[in-house]
């Protein structure tokens, strides 16, 4: 074959595997549109809506057997060699060894027990980035079939029976899950995941009138109060991430990377 | 009016810049005999970012080696508790023993990249009569991110430019590692005076 045969032949065979894949691109992003977040957590001085510009999203959450790849190529990353500044003891903790995920970490599992700045540095590596907490709820906003998965009891149950199960251990595979509107798998329904800015959650109470606030511990005009306490999920995401701190390993806290 | 007066007190700042910044004392001009060994795990002087001093001049972290270190993270433009964290670290100091805190070097750094500019910094140190105990630092977004993840502070700039965040006063012992934290105001000095203690080589 001439060699613009060759190149057209080959586009063609890329294109239809990203269609047959749905609307995820070859490198297992989507694309989500610009849009808007209402955030549960603001200051008054805040407006209640933010807008998000259009990203792109992984489908699923990283794996161990991309994290492999990751800390192969980046030794001080190993879980024998990392900072304990920038990942607490029991990061990679359910791996058998520093390049040896083992049975406890299956290959498509999402990767777990890593902090913020390791999932920070996978992303660089990656050209990618992490999301912001504003692109994934986002993302996770959206339903099965409507933009508001709130209001559509299959996919509020699915976040909410999230919480009532136990961690399985080992985790399953991820990118199993149905996907929803915005072909994102995985939201809120398999592992906790980091955001980049995270620790913009500054729980304090959830009014002006909680008299157990103690104002000497933020500055600010009032710490942020919570907007509308009936979506649990939402809620108990937002308490999640406030307690984090960046080196913070936790056993099923993974994380998935924006563009 | 206002204008060129505040013009003529920069000006005058400006002139005394040059004896601040040679008091401020970077590594070089001070004995330093722990920065031999090389810095453990745990040191925040591991850090490479570049920030910037009110003076203009590039500071690293690691030149605070050598002594024990006070910091905290603020903006110049905050009227809340900025104020009095800054007053409360004064507390501190002031409780110190002469010669610990002719040691212990009092570190803010700045949110606001947007604002906080070296000049603007440098007004504050005015403002607030710090004298060369006290580094004021300024720096990237991204460097600012990484030093609040590490020492736990939380953040997050609204929507008219202001910052919200949490007050923590972080004490570094002469090695960069954190020695002590203590979250809000107006708290008894006396564990910071005696972790300082400690932290003194």
């Amino acid at each position: 074959m001439r060699p613009i045969r060759r190149c057209l032949a080959l586009a063609c065979v890329l294109a239809l595997g990203t269609l047959r894949a749905g609307s995820a691109d070859a490198d297992g992003m989507v694309s989500i549109p610009a849009g808007t977040y209402a955030p549960l957590l603001r200051d008054r001085n805040d407006p209640p809506t933010v807008d998000v510009a259009a990203f792109h999203l992984d489908v699923r959450p990283v794996t161990n057997a991309e994290f492999l790849a990751f800390v192969t190529a980046n030794p001080g990353w190993r879980r024998s060699h990392v900072s304990p500044l920038f990942a607490d003891a029991g990061y990679l903790g359910d791996w058998a060894g520093d390049l040896d995920p083992g049975p406890g970490a299956p290959a498509a599992a999402p990767v777990v027990r890593v902090s913020w700045f390791a999932a920070r540095a996978y992303a660089a590596w990656r050209g990618r980035r992490l999301p912001t907490t504003a692109e994934w709820e986002r993302a996770a906003a959206a339903g099965y079939t409507t933009d508001d998965g709130a209001t559509e009891p299959a996919y509020r149950d699915a976040m909410l029976a999230w919480f009532a199960r136990p961690t399985p251990s080992p985790l399953p595979a991820a990118g199993a899950t149905r996907p929803n509107r915005l072909g994102v798998r995985d939201l809120a329904v398999l592992v906790w995941e980091w955001t980049s800015d995270f620790n913009t959650a500054l729980v304090t109470g959830e009014s002006r009138s909680d008299t157990g606030l103690d104002r000497n511990l933020f500055c600010g005009a009032g710490a942020a109060g919570a907007r509308d306490l009936t979506n649990y999920p939402a809620f108990m995401r937002a308490g999640f991430r406030s307690s984090l701190r960046a080196s913070y390993v936790v056993p099923n806290l993974g994380f998935r990377c924006a563009r | 009016m206002k204008t060129q007066a505040l013009l003529l007190a920069l000006a005058s700042l400006r002139l005394a810049a040059p004896a601040l910044s040679a008091a401020s004392g970077h590594a070089c001009c001070d004995a330093a005999p722990a920065a031999a060994a090389p810095l453990s795990d745990r040191s925040l002087y591991q850090l490479d970012a570049i920030w910037t001093d009110d003076t203009g001049a590039a500071v690293k972290l690691a030149e605070l080696r050598g002594r024990p270190v006070v910091l905290a993270m603020f903006f110049a433009s905050c009227t809340y508790a900025c104020p009095i964290l800054v007053h409360d670290l004064q507390a501190i100091r002031d409780a110190l023993p002469a010669e610990t805190r002719a040691r212990t070097k009092f570190v803010l750094v700045s949110f606001d990249s947007d604002r906080d500019t070296a000049a603007a910094l440098h007004a504050y140190r005015g403002k607030l009569q710090l004298d060369a105990g006290w580094t004021l630092l300024r720096g990237a977004d991204a460097d600012i991110q990484e030093l609040a993840m590490l020492l736990g502070v939380k953040y997050r700039r609204d929507a008219n430019g202001d910052f919200s965040h949490s007050n923590l006063v972080t004490i570094l012992n002469a090695q960069g590692e954190i020695a002590l934290q203590r979250e809000g105001l107006r708290g008894e000095t006396g564990p910071a005076v005696r972790a300082i203690a400690l932290a003194a080589p």
